[in-house]
C-alpha cells in the first residue's frame, strides 16, 4: 500500500508516516503544494492525506486536479480549519473523508484503513482477525462461524482495534472515537474499561483468543500472535 | 418629560407672561391717551367760559347735555383748578354707575367768586378701551395657539433625525453587520451627532471584529501544534521500552492536551456561532433528538445510577442540526456530569419550552454568572464554556435561557418563541430508571 502525506508541518508528517509504516504502508511525504502536484502526476497512491492549508496553495485545488485527471486515489482531508464549508466542498470535490486537526494517529489510521478497504478490495466487506470475522456491511461479528452478540460500542471498539492492529491505542483516542468531542474526563476511562472487559469476555467465551491487551492502564492493543 | 413638552411649556409660559405685562401696559397707555384727549376737550370748554366771562363779565348759561354738563356754584374762597374722576349713578342710562371726568376751576364775575364744574362722560372712552382690550385678548389667544402648534409640529420634524439616531442606537447589535440609518439633516448639531455616532459604532465594530478574528486565528493556529504534540504522544506510547512511571506521565500529558483541544474547539465553536456561520436551519424534532441523546449518554447515566424522568411531548423547531446536537449535548451532559450518585434528571419538553432539572451539589459560584465564559465549579474538569455555548445558541435563535435553583434541583429552562411551529400527535414517552442497552 502506498500513501502520500501532503503536509507542510514536518513534525506532524513524520509522526503520521512512522505510525502508518507500522501497518506496512509505504509513506511518501510532500511538504508543499508543488511537490505534491509533481508526486501525484508521477504515480498513483492508495490514499492521499491532504492538508488544505499549504504554504504555496490550497489542498482543494490539488483535489480538483486529481479528479480532473480521473485518478482514483483515495483522499483523506486533514485540516486545521475545522469548517463546515471546507468539509462540504472537500467531500463534494470527491474526497473520501475529512478529519480535523488535532487528531489521534489511531483515528487517522482507522480512517485511512477504512478508505483503503473500500477502494482497494472492492466488494470485500470482511476483516479477518485470526478466528474473528467482522462483517462491516452487516455490522456483525462471528467467531469460528458462530455469530457474536455485541453492543454497538463493543462493535465500534473491535473495529477500531482491528484498524489499528498491533499498535497501542490510547484511552483518550478511544474516548474520542466512541463519544466524539465529548468531555467526559476521567469518567470516560471507566466506561471504556467496562466496554473492553465485556468485549474480551464475549470473545473469549466464544472461543476466540484474548487478543486485546491492556498497556499499563493507559491504552489497549490488539495483538494477533 | 419630553424635550418639546418642556420647551413648549417654558415658551408658552414666557409668552403668556410677556403678553400679560404688555397688555397691562398697553391698557394704561391707551387709557392715558384717551383721558388726555378728554382733558383737552375740557380745557377747550374752560377757555370758552373764561373768554365769555372776560368779555361780558357775566356767567354763561349752565348747560346739561348728555355728554357734557356745565354748572356754576358760588364759592367763598376760590378753589384750586383741578381734574377729577367721579362716578355717578344714572337712572336714565342703564341704571348704572357711570364714570365722568370733571374740570373744576374758579372764576370771578362782578367781584364774586364762583366755582365752575365742567363734566364730561367717560363712557365712550371706556367703550373704546373695552374693544381694544377685547381685540388684544383675542390676538393673544390666537398667538398662543399658533405658538403651541408650531412648536409641536416644528419640533417634531426638526428633532426627527435625533430620534432616528436614538432608535438606531437602541437597535444597534454588534453581531449584526447593519449600520445605523440616518436621515439627512441640515441642522449642524444633529449632523455632528450622526457623524460621532457613526464613527463610534464603526470603531466598536472594528474592535469587536478584531477581537473575534483574534480568537478565531489564535484557536486555529493552536490546532497544528496540538496535533503535533498529540501525534508524538501517540507514537511514544508505542515504545515497548517504556516503564509504568512513564505511562503515568504520558497519561497526564494526554489529558492536558485533551483539555486544551476541547477548550480550543469550544472557543472556535463560540466564535462561529457568534459569526452566524450556522445559518442553515431545518425543522428538527426535539423529542426524537432527546431520546437519541439519552441513549448516547447511557454510559454515564448507568455509572451514576441516575433516574431519568422524561416527560416529553413533540416539539418541532427550525434550527441548525449541528447546533441542536451541541445544545442537547451540553445541557444533558452538564446535568449528568454535575449530578450526584443515584441522583435524578428530569426532562420536560413542551412546544413552548424545554426544562432540564437535576440533583447535585449547590453552585460554588454566583448563579448570575452561570452562563458566563469560564464559569465553573472548582472541582469541574470541564472547560467552563458549555453553558456559554448553550446561551449563545439560544441568543442566536431568540430563545430565553434561565437558571434557577428550586427544592435542591438545578433547573435550566429554555423558553422558545411563543409561536413554536410544533405540530403532530400528542404522544408521550416516559422513561424511568436505567435505559436498557440497545443492540444496533
Amino acid at each position: 500500500m502506498k500513501l502520500l502525506i501532503v503536509e507542510d508541518e514536518k513534525a506532524l508528517a513524520d509522526s503520521i508516516s512512522s505510525y502508518l509504516q507500522q501497518e506496512n504502508f509505504v509513506c511518501e511525504i510532500a511538504p508543499s503544494y508543488t511537490r505534491a502536484l509533481a508526486r501525484i502526476e508521477e504515480s498513483d497512491y492508495d490514499c492521499i492525506l491532504l492538508d488544505i492549508n499549504l504554504q504555496d496553495g490550497n489542498g482543494l485545488e490539488l483535489l480538483k486536479t486529481l479528479k480532473s485527471n480521473h485518478k482514483t486515489d483515495g483522499v483523506l482531508i486533514i485540516s486545521a480549519r475545522n469548517s463546515l464549508e471546507d468539509k462540504v466542498s472537500g467531500l463534494h470535490l470527491g474526497a473520501d473523508d475529512y478529519l480535523p486537526k488535532p487528531f489521534h494517529l489511531s483515528e487517522l489510521g482507522a480512517r485511512v484503513a477504512a478508505i483503503i478497504r473500500r477502494r482497494h478490495s472492492a466488494g470485500s466487506n470482511f476483516i479477518r482477525l485470526e478466528d474473528i470475522l467482522v462483517d462491516i456491511q452487516a455490522r456483525s461479528v462471528t467467531v469460528k462461524g458462530r455469530s457474536l452478540d455485541l453492543t454497538r460500542k463493543e462493535y465500534q471498539l473491535l473495529l477500531y482495534f482491528a484498524y489499528n492492529k498491533g499498535r497501542v491505542v490510547s484511552k483518550n483516542a478511544i474516548a474520542e472515537h466512541l463519544w466524539g468531542d465529548d468531555t467526559g474526563g476521567a469518567d470516560n476511562y471507566d466506561f471504556i474499561y467496562t466496554h473492553i472487559k465485556n468485549l474480551r469476555r464475549k470473545l473469549v467465551e466464544a472461543g476466540a483468543g484474548d487478543y486485546i491487551q491492556s498497556v499499563y492502564g493507559m491504552g489497549y492493543k490488539l495483538m494477533i500472535p | 418629560m419630553k424635550l418639546f413638552t418642556r420647551y413648549s411649556r417654558i415658551n408658552i409660559l414666557a409668552s403668556i407672561l410677556a403678553l400679560l405685562l404688555g397688555s397691562i401696559g398697553y391698557y394704561f397707555m391707551i387709557r392715558g391717551i384717551l383721558i388726555h384727549e378728554l382733558d383737552d376737550a375740557l380745557k377747550v370748554e374752560e377757555a370758552e367760559i373764561l373768554s365769555h366771562v372776560q368779555t361780558l363779565d357775566q356767567l354763561p348759561e349752565p348747560s346739561s347735555y348728555r355728554d357734557q354738563q356745565i354748572s356754576f356754584a358760588p364759592a367763598a374762597t376760590p378753589i384750586r383748578r383741578q381734574f377729577i374722576n367721579i362716578t355717578r349713578f344714572e337712572h336714565h342710562r342703564h341704571d348704572e354707575w357711570q364714570p365722568y371726568r370733571q374740570l373744576l376751576f374758579p372764576v370771578t364775575v362782578k367781584g364774586r367768586g364762583y366755582t365752575v364744574t365742567v363734566t364730561k362722560s367717560e363712557e365712550e372712552t371706556e367703550d373704546l378701551l373695552e374693544w381694544i382690550m377685547l381685540v388684544t385678548a383675542g390676538m393673544i389667544l390666537v398667538l398662543l395657539g399658533t405658538l403651541f402648534m408650531a412648536n409641536r409640529l416644528l419640533l417634531r420634524r426638526i428633532w426627527q433625525p435625533f430620534y432616528q439616531t436614538l432608535e438606531g442606537l437602541r437597535r444597534f447589535d454588534l453581531s449584526k453587520r447593519e449600520s445605523i440609518i440616518h436621515t439627512p439633516t441640515t441642522i449642524e448639531e444633529f449632523r455632528n451627532l450622526q457623524t460621532v455616532v457613526e464613527q463610534m459604532t464603526e470603531k466598536i465594530r472594528k474592535d469587536y471584529e478584531m477581537l473575534r478574528d483574534f480568537t478565531d486565528n489564535a484557536s486555529h493556529e493552536m490546532q497544528t501544534p496540538l496535533a503535533i504534540i498529540n501525534s508524538k504522544l501517540d507514537l511514544m506510547i508505542q515504545d515497548q521500552q517504556l516503564e509504568e512511571k512513564h505511562h503515568r506521565q504520558l497519561q497526564a500529558m494526554y489529558d492536558a492536551v485533551g483539555r486544551l483541544r476541547t477548550l480550543n474547539q469550544s472557543l472556535l465553536l463560540l466564535t462561529k456561532i457568534e459569526n452566524n456561520q450556522f445559518a442553515q436551519a431545518a425543522p428538527v424534532a426535539l423529542e426524537v433528538l432527546i431520546e437519541k441523546k439519552l441513549i448516547q449518554l447511557e454510559d454515564p447515566i448507568r455509572v451514576k445510577h441516575l433516574t431519568i424522568n422524561a416527560d416529553v411531548q413533540p416539539c418541532e423547531l427550525r434550527m441548525n442540526a449541528y447546533l441542536t446536537d451541541i445544545l442537547l449535548n451540553n445541557l444533558l451532559g452538564n446535568a449528568i456530569r454535575h449530578n450526584c450518585d443515584r441522583g435524578s434528571l428530569d426532562i420536560v419538553l413542551r412546544q413552548e419550552f424545554l426544562q432540564i432539572s437535576n440533583t447535585g451539589a449547590p453552585l460554588s459560584f454566583d448563579p448570575a454568572t452561570i452562563f458566563d465564559r469560564f464559569t465553573k465549579g472548582g472541582h469541574s474538569e470541564g472547560t467552563g464554556l458549555g453553558l456559554a455555548i448553550v446561551k449563545q445558541i439560544c441568543d442566536n435563535y431568540g430563545y430565553v435561557l434561565t437558571y434557577s435553583h428550586k427544592e435542591g434541583l438545578h433547573v435550566l429552562r429554555i423558553q422558545f418563541k411563543s409561536a413554536a411551529v410544533g405540530t403532530g400527535r400528542p404522544s408521550e414517552f416516559r422513561q424511568n430508571a436505567v435505559l436498557g442497552l440497545s443492540h444496533e
